[in-house]
């Protein structure tokens, strides 16, 4: 354990002493043990752990909302037991992941006023509370709208400003931004940057960790297994992640390589002639899906929310859907297995018209396999046994051929055996997870289809399902996923379809839609070597623009 | 079957004056014309009514459109009404006549309803939460737990849209995996059912005490001590709302 150097102040705003929590009433298994740290007031701190280390175990004990079985929390030097429920509120803000879970009030102003009310202010004080937390999150422009007509990153930005209202000296944020794509992500880091400008105590709670939003932190607490394991400054930080489980991002990758090799960046890479880059490309599939001119609106909605799409999903290969929120991507692949019925155009499956009614659909299901975004949240069966049966009954598996798909699907996510008697609620969010998948692969489907299948995964889980993923489209299946993570759809998909309001606007190769990616998404939401390599062709047009770190280096050698 | 439209009554914000109004008198309204819908037996007395329920409706500047989507989770009722009416009719009348007062029935019933569903659909959901709340405060004084029941229904109405997506999302999931949600007899429909009933049980505990831990996060802790930032004031036009509904109420009851 390495212990920076960092002053402390005399009364840090946090101290946290020795703190031991436990679930379980005698004390024997712990979600903390012994945590000691302190967080100056101005300071923006980062506590990183894996799922299931304890840091949201911490983040209550720190917010009042749990008391420890051992050791004390100290809130500007008073026992956060002792302090007045009023003063704790109005020194301490928090932050939760789903934002949804939040907010209390159908309308922003509504919802912002809700702390300042709770502390029984003048509806005038109230009323000043409410405008300057809203201009600090910069949503003045949505003061009037009604809650569910905002993006994520806007509810968010709404939680934040609600915490802010209660006039706090620290923000507790744990994994706030996790559920955000990452236009939303970018503004919610946009806004608590100039907070912490403006002397916020920002306390950032995270398993996953973004260079662009790792700038400003100071100081950074590694949380494994209830324990403390790594404390120090962020440029110590980059030194150890990769020893500590995590990944760094390519951008300080290339930069230590920069230094290491003193090369200037841009100007050293003006009068480098790339090397031409292969790529393998899969030729010759069989094609699974043709979709031709495809529509669809809702009922009650005169827009459309698919138009006009045509495109073409090969046999064993792996396609990327990508696109904002909203854009149209999850009704679109619901139309694969028929959740949503074809209104305009045609879809044909292996040839022929896809089935939209009857056993043809049931059997359409069982061929093409549909995991939903947090897959763990529709496990219902009390044995991993029952869960993976599920759908390979009702596809009318039986006997040995049905315990012979219960096993295919637990091989399929790399589970041993003795998952099968366990009870999926018993299981770490991780392992939930794969279970969810296994369940849907447990029918022995050709053609599998994942909406967001990293979201909110360590990265050693993260790791596991893309090698899984791509084990499986090399086995011959067609696996299409949806997601933000531009890195997985372009160095790991064989093809990618990128959509826009409801339209197709690019399909190939990750090569290919790279132009599409920068003409439609802002820079920061950009792979970071392909921001690089945007930046070294300023200076050097015969420059490719590039999405893998190798590629990028064997290029510079 | 797409639950995520369900709305049951989700706020529509407008600028509207039936909006403007305290949510007391909105309520005191409501009871005036639902009492006065009630006995309505005639057919110019409903026709009056669903007048006055397009004026309401002009005034609110809610479209009719999400005003129907509103009222479609309880039109079983109307439809039950609807049934059960001409059924009971033919015993004792010619299916005409039958057909006549089940569709009188069942059509008085859906104006009640529309007047009903004007009240969360024109009042957001804590400022209902208050004005019951200030309603119910007498109730206090035999220890009844007026503020947390009135809040318990302001989070219900701010939940429900959020728990039909889940349902919606939940049922997608379970068909994807083969689940036969529409076949055989009612027992076996309702253990269909468990699949999508299970998940959508662990959501709702999740939320709850999440949506418990962030309230307490923000300073929550019962009602004591809470103010407002537009506290509930009773102004000249909500008198006049409450006189007007009142009198038109009484003269439809008893004069005509």
């Amino acid at each position: 354990m390495k212990k920076k150097n960092r002053n402390r102040d005399d009364t840090p705003l946090i101290e946290v002493q020795s703190v031991s929590f436990s679930y379980d009433a005698k004390h024997t298994g712990r979600a903390l043990n012994r945590v000691s740290f302190f967080v100056n007031r101005g300071e923006r701190i980062a506590i990183l752990g894996h799922n299931g280390s304890g840091k949201s175990t911490l983040v209550k004990i720190m917010g009042g909302l749990e008391a420890p079985i051992e050791g004390k929390c100290l809130i500007n030097g008073t026992d956060i037991q002792t302090m007045n429920f009023r003063d704790l509120r109005g020194t301490i803000g928090m932050v939760f992941q789903d934002p949804e879970n939040q907010i209390v009030a159908a309308m922003v102003e509504d919802d912002i006023a809700f702390a300042p009310e709770n502390q029984g202010l003048p509806s005038n004080e109230i009323q000043a509370r409410v405008d300057s937390s809203i201009e600090r999150v910069n949503m003045i422009h949505k003061r009037d709208s009604a809650v569910y007509a905002l993006s994520g990153g806007e509810k968010q930005r709404v939680a934040l400003a609600g915490a802010l209202a209660a006039k706090v000296e620290c923000l507790i944020l744990d994994e706030a931004t996790a559920m955000l794509d990452p236009k939303g992500r970018i503004d919610v880091e946009n806004a608590l940057r100039e907070l912490h400008s403006e002397g916020m105590t920002i306390i950032q709670v995270t398993h996953q960790i973004e260079a662009d939003n790792f700038d400003d932190i100071q100081h950074v607490i590694v949380l494994s297994h209830g324990q403390v394991i790594w404390e120090g400054n962020t440029s110590e930080f980059w030194n150890d992640a990769v020893s500590l489980g995590f990944g760094i991002p390519d951008e300080l990758k290339v930069q230590k390589y920069f230094a290491e090799h003193n090369i200037k960046f841009p100007d050293d890479l003006a009068d480098i002639k790339p090397k031409i880059l292969t790529h393998t490309q899969r030729d010759n599939l069989a094609e699974k899906f043709r979709i031709e001119n495809l529509s669809f609106m809702y009922d009650d909605v005169n827009s459309y929310v698919l138009r006009n799409i045509n495109a073409k999903i090969y046999s064993g290969e792996w396609l990327s859907v990508i696109g904002r929120t909203g854009s149209g991507k999850s009704t679109l692949v619901q139309h694969l297995n028929a959740l949503y019925k074809v209104q305009e155009g045609k879809i044909y499956f292996n040839g022929s018209d896809i089935p939209q009614k009857g056993e043809e659909v049931h059997s359409l299901r069982q061929k093409v396999g549909l995991v939903f975004q947090h897959p763990e949240d529709q496990l219902f069966s009390p044995t991993v046994r029952e869960e993976l049966a599920f759908a390979p009954k009702n596809a009318g598996f039986k006997n040995h051929e049905l315990d012979d798909a219960i096993l295919y699907g637990l091989e399929c996510v790399s589970l041993d055996k003795s998952f099968l008697e366990r009870n999926p609620i018993a299981l770490s969010g991780g392992e939930r997870r794969l279970v969810a998948i296994a369940s849907v692969l447990s029918a022995k489907p050709d053609c599998i289809v994942l909406d967001e299948p990293l979201a909110g995964l360590d990265a050693s889980y993260q790791k596991k399902l893309l090698s899984m993923l791509s084990r499986l489209r090399d086995e011959g299946k067609t696996v299409i996923t949806i997601s933000h993570d531009l890195n997985m759809a372009l160095n790991y998909s064989d093809r990618i379809l990128m959509l826009r309001d409801g339209t197709v606007i690019q399909e190939g190769t990750p090569h290919e839609v790279l132009e599409g990616i920068m003409n439609t998404l802002e820079p920061e939401a950009w792979p970071d070597v392909l921001r690089l390599s945007s930046e070294v062709r300023r200076v050097n047009q015969n420059f490719p623009l590039l999405y893998n770190y190798e590629d990028f280096i064997s290029l510079i050698l | 079957m797409n639950f995520a439209n369900l709305t049951l009554g989700q706020y529509i914000p407008t600028d509207s004056f039936i909006h403007s109004l305290d949510p007391r008198a909105k309520f005191f309204s409501l009871m005036f014309i639902v009492s006065a819908v009630f006995p309505a037996d005639n057919v110019p007395e409903i026709a009056i009514w669903t007048l006055i329920l397009f004026v309401l409706v002009h005034a609110s500047k809610i479209s009719w459109p999400s005003l129907l989507r509103s009222a479609k989770p309880v039109m079983f009722l109307v439809i039950f009404t609807f049934v059960f009416n001409i059924i009971a009719g033919l015993f004792s009348d010619s299916f005409i006549n039958a057909l006549a007062h089940a569709l009188f029935m069942s059509f008085r019933l859906f104006i009640l309803m529309l007047f009903a569903v004007m009240l969360p659909l024109t009042t957001a959901p804590l400022e209902l939460a208050d004005g019951l709340d200030a309603m119910l405060y007498p109730l206090e004084r035999f220890k009844f737990p007026v503020h947390e029941c009135s809040m318990m229904i302001a989070m219900a109405l701010r939940f429900i849209p959020l728990l039909m997506q889940e349902t919606d999302k939940i049922i997608r999931a379970q068909l994807s995996r083969g689940a036969r949600l529409d076949q055989g007899n009612i027992f076996k429909r309702a253990m269909a059912f468990m699949p999508v009933l299970i998940p959508l049980f662990v959501i709702i505990f999740r939320r709850a005490d999440e949506i418990a831990i962030a309230m307490e996060a923000r300073g929550y802790n019962g009602g004591e001590g809470r103010t407002r930032r537009k506290p509930l004031v009773w102004k000249f036009k909500d008198t006049c709302a409450v006189i007007l509904s009142g009198v038109i109420a009484g003269v439809l009851v008893f004069i005509i």
